[in-house]
């Protein structure tokens, strides 16, 4: 890459090649799990050569990272499709052909598959947190609930297919990957390869929208390229084919969620017994953060004097499952809002009422967290919202349509449903690469500003953001403003770009570093640079491990309504309108918010109407068939920003539409055809026997 | 089996087996950037090239069909006024993609324009579905295309004009 590429312009994978360039190719298990794991060694054509973890291990490299991870499955196999090795050789399609022929001999063991009943030895996190006495109140209530909410596991269609490249660039191995983490890519290719971390420069390609499923597996992918081109002694590029992508990378974590709430007449809370299972497959390194933010967000918007919360992170023989988008708060969101529309309707209430007079207030807060300081402005939000979408009108003649036509024989099958949710920038982990930050703006002599986040991000909106507010400071014009592209070498400890961090951690430091940039402006000589920085505060703002603090630190709020159609005859459902009411704090770009905004609701869509991806199923070309929302049938998105709050600083908002789409989906697909199905996705024909059955 | 066609312009002839994959031959033929054989299945659209004037996917295309016909891909196509004019409208409608689909994006409004050109939203999204893209907003999109046509049209009839 020369000096003057930008990060409008990140290379891509597929595209990239150095002088002898070897490539190579995964072997993968056959079996779901299995001991004493073998890799034969077939005769290959002059050129090609096996890279097996005995191998690896011969040469004094490591098969372990930083962080623990396995790069090659050794003598254990823990799940169908785990690295056991490479074929490394000039033609990928020669070198895929072998892999896939090159088998391995084991002793097969009974894989464990079952989680929603599982056994110590499966568990890989635990958490238990308890408030008040929710035995006592469960035996006084009067009206007592309890049911079973299921999310399925969602594959998410990455830009570009999961690679690394490994090269020399003089006395350093560049790493080129698409890892929304590259201090991690780097810390990892450094244990593997016994070198310090100075060694290694990891060098960002286009990520695209990549929702958290970017965040630990290229560093393994990384591990993989660079042994090998360390043992090859040339570069060496990994890239997956489409069809390996979707088969063999992290997909959304499976769960099952089952509420116990105890409430009066009104639909109050008076207690709630929770249980929160996530199947992580095989393993996840983020675990512990995927259990704690599902905790963390399932009694987050809603008050109750005695909680019971359990929640389980189960380790299953399938691929390893983690986050998509809102790391493990979109089941939460999920499952709670689906019982309070279960709860409406027992007890003859609309879903909007039983919110209203559960949702959290100032001064109020679960598990002896800080009491919240200000309202949420949730009334506002659902207040526009409503207006927006004619809510009550139209909930009112649907659920009229319902109950004059049970079964829906007559054609139309419509529902709405309104939801509540917010992303926030919270901190996790305690470790300082998780969460330092680090930007640096050069003015050069041309007067050319450019920003380097060191930080990875996807997202043109959250760049236009980062040109605009240094432009805005620098009294420049925007064209005069570059992001560099994302390159982590051993000076720079940066912590992976998640949450809302890009919106509200690094814009705050590109403002703080071109204002001194500013203040040096006109009395040193061309370039100058200054820098920002910030780790964030050892003890956090919000401690998602023991719910202390300020749960709600950097938060944006949101309101989500859709409305959706079913097809009488299919059963397919389709969204027909959406509208988002958000206080995401001061807009910088509005059109570019709205724009990265519509993408995220469409990409929230199709996960709700999409195909669940069956991680034991046996048809290598589903990925052929996903069902997603043709653009001729996209609904209408509205948007609209609460206005007041223009003045306050820029908050992060692109996983709103995943945190509460899936939930307003549901609820309006339950008003829609009379039946709560309480999972999801659903497919047409799933829905058409639950019509029948009404 | 020995075939010829012309690619970008120039005549190639070229030997095939039966079961190639024309977007594997055209990789052999040259250094092609915009040709990468991504889903192999007709849904990514990043294998589009034009045969005799048609937008088709590569991939799905067995080589031999090339015989006797003229083929242009993006790296043929970038030279064009035409291609000019689509980048124009993206840049101006904020909705320049990213270097994994920008090719076959500009190949599709392409070949919508030269079937359509002053197409209305539903040609747009139809259009759309030609190329996968998990990040596109399809408003800015749609302006996109929009702006492109102006921009193609004004150039065209400017020249008819004269
Ligand atoms: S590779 Fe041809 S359409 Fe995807
Ligand atoms: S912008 Fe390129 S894949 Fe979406």
């Amino acid at each position: 890459m020369t000096a003057k590429q930008t990060s409008e312009s990140l290379p891509i994978l597929s595209s990239l090649a150095f002088p002898d360039m070897l490539f190579a190719s995964i072997i993968r298990s056959r079996a779901a799990r299995a001991q004493n794991n073998l890799l034969n060694q077939p005769n290959l054509p002059a050129g090609y050569r096996i890279i097996a973890p005995s191998g690896i291990l011969a040469q004094g490299l490591s098969l372990v990272t930083a962080s623990g991870l396995s790069v090659f499955a050794d003598k254990e196999i823990s799940y169908q499709g785990e690295p056991l090795g490479l074929v490394v050789g000039p033609d990928p399609l020669l070198c895929d052909e072998l892999a896939q022929t090159t088998d391995s001999s084991f002793e097969a063991l009974e894989p464990d598959l079952g989680w929603e009943s599982f056994s110590s030895s499966q568990i890989a996190y635990r958490k238990t947190l308890v408030q008040g006495d929710p035995e006592k109140a469960f035996e006084k209530a009067a009206n007592v609930e309890k049911a079973v909410y299921h999310n399925g596991v969602f594959d998410h269609h990455y830009s570009e297919p999961m690679g690394a490249l490994a090269a020399w660039e003089y006395d350093k191995m560049a790493i080129y990957c698409a890892s929304q983490w590259p201090a991690h890519v780097r810390d990892s290719v450094a244990a593997v390869l016994k070198v310090p971390a100075a060694d290694i420069v990891v060098k960002v390609t286009e990520l695209g929208m990549a929702l958290d499923g970017r965040l630990w597996l290229p560093s393994l992918v990384a591990c993989q390229a660079a042994i090998a081109a360390r043992l090859c002694r040339r570069p060496v590029k990994i890239l997956f084919s489409r069809k390996e992508d979707y088969l063999y990378t992290s997909k959304q974590a499976r769960s099952a969620v089952t509420i116990k709430s105890a409430t009066d007449a009104n639909g109050q809370f008076l207690a709630l017994d929770i249980k929160i299972i996530l199947n992580i497959g095989a393993y996840n390194p983020m675990a512990e953060e995927l259990v704690n933010q599902a905790m963390s967000a399932i009694t987050g918007l809603y008050v109750c004097p005695s909680i019971r919360l359990e929640a389980y992170a189960v380790r299953t023989n399938i691929l390893p499952l983690g986050a998509l988008g809102s790391i493990g708060s979109s089941h939460a969101f999920f499952a709670i809002e689906a019982h309070i529309n279960h709860l409406a309707s027992l007890i003859q209430k609309t879903p909007a009422e039983i919110k209203a007079v559960n949702i959290i207030s100032k001064g109020h807060s679960n598990f002896g967290a800080e009491p919240l300081e200000s309202e949420i402005p949730f009334l506002r939000i659902s207040r526009k919202l409503e207006q927006l979408s004619d809510y009550r009108r139209k909930y009112a003649s649907y659920e009229l349509v319902k109950k004059r036509d049970p079964g829906c024989r007559e054609g139309i099958v419509r529902g709405i449903a309104l939801t509540l949710g917010y992303q926030t920038d919270q901190s996790f982990f305690e470790s300082p690469s998780m969460n330092t930050y680090i930007v640096e703006v050069t003015l050069d002599r041309n007067l050319a500003l450019s920003i380097d986040t060191h930080g990875a991000v996807g997202s043109e909106a959250l760049r236009a953001m980062w040109k605009t507010t240094a432009a805005g400071v620098l009294s420049m014009s925007e064209n005069d403003v570059h992001i560099l592209p994302p390159v982590c070498n051993s000076a720079i400890q940066c912590g992976p770009m998640t949450l809302s961090r890009g919106a509200t951690i690094i814009n705050s430091l590109v403002e703080r570093a071109s204002r001194a940039l500013q203040k040096k402006r006109f009395r040193e000589t061309l370039p100058i640079t200054s820098r920002a920085q910030i780790r964030l505060p050892h003890r956090l703002a919000w401690d998602s491990r023991s719910l202390r603090g300020q749960p709600f630190s950097g938060a944006s709020w949101c309101g989500t309504a859709i409305e959706i159609e079913i097809d009488p005859l299919t059963g397919e459902p389709s969204p027909l309108s959406v509208w988002m009411v958000i206080d995401a704090g001061r807009i910088i770009v509005y059109d570019r918010a709205i724009a990265s905004l519509r993408a995220s609701i469409l990409n929230a869509l199709n996960l709700c109407i999409g195909d669940e991806f069956d991680p034991e199923g046996s048809s290598d070309d589903r990925y052929l068939y996903q069902r997603q929302i043709k653009p001729s049938s996209y609904p209408a998105i509205n948007i609209e920003f609460l206005e007041s709050e223009k003045a306050s600083r820029p908050r992060g908002l692109g996983e709103l539409p995943f945190v509460t789409l899936p939930a307003a989906f549901y609820s309006a697909l339950t008003q829609a055809i009379g039946v709560e199905p309480r999972q999801l996705p659903l497919r047409g024909s799933e829905i058409l026997r639950l019509l029948e059955a009404e | 089996m020995t075939i010829d066609f012309v690619l970008n312009g120039k005549p190639q002839k070229t030997q095939i087996r039966s079961g190639d994959r024309l977007v594997y031959v055209l990789q052999k033929l040259g250094d092609f950037p915009s040709l990468i054989p991504d889903c192999l299945g007709g849904n990514c659209g990043r294998c589009l090239v034009f045969m005799d004037g048609r937008l088709i996917y590569s991939c799905l295309t067995p080589a031999f069909k090339a015989k006797g016909s003229s083929i242009v891909t993006y790296e043929g196509f970038s030279a064009t006024e035409d291609c000019k004019d689509i980048i124009y409208g993206l840049k101006q409608a904020s909705a320049f993609p990213c270097n994994f689909c920008r090719k076959a994006k500009i190949m599709m409004i392409a070949d919508l324009l030269k079937r359509i050109p002053l197409p209305e939203e539903t040609d747009i999204m139809e259009q759309m579905s030609i190329v996968s893209c998990p990040c596109t907003d399809p408003v800015s999109l749609a302006k996109a295309v929009l702006l492109s046509a102006e921009c193609r049209n004004k150039r065209k009839f400017k020249r008819a004009d004269k």
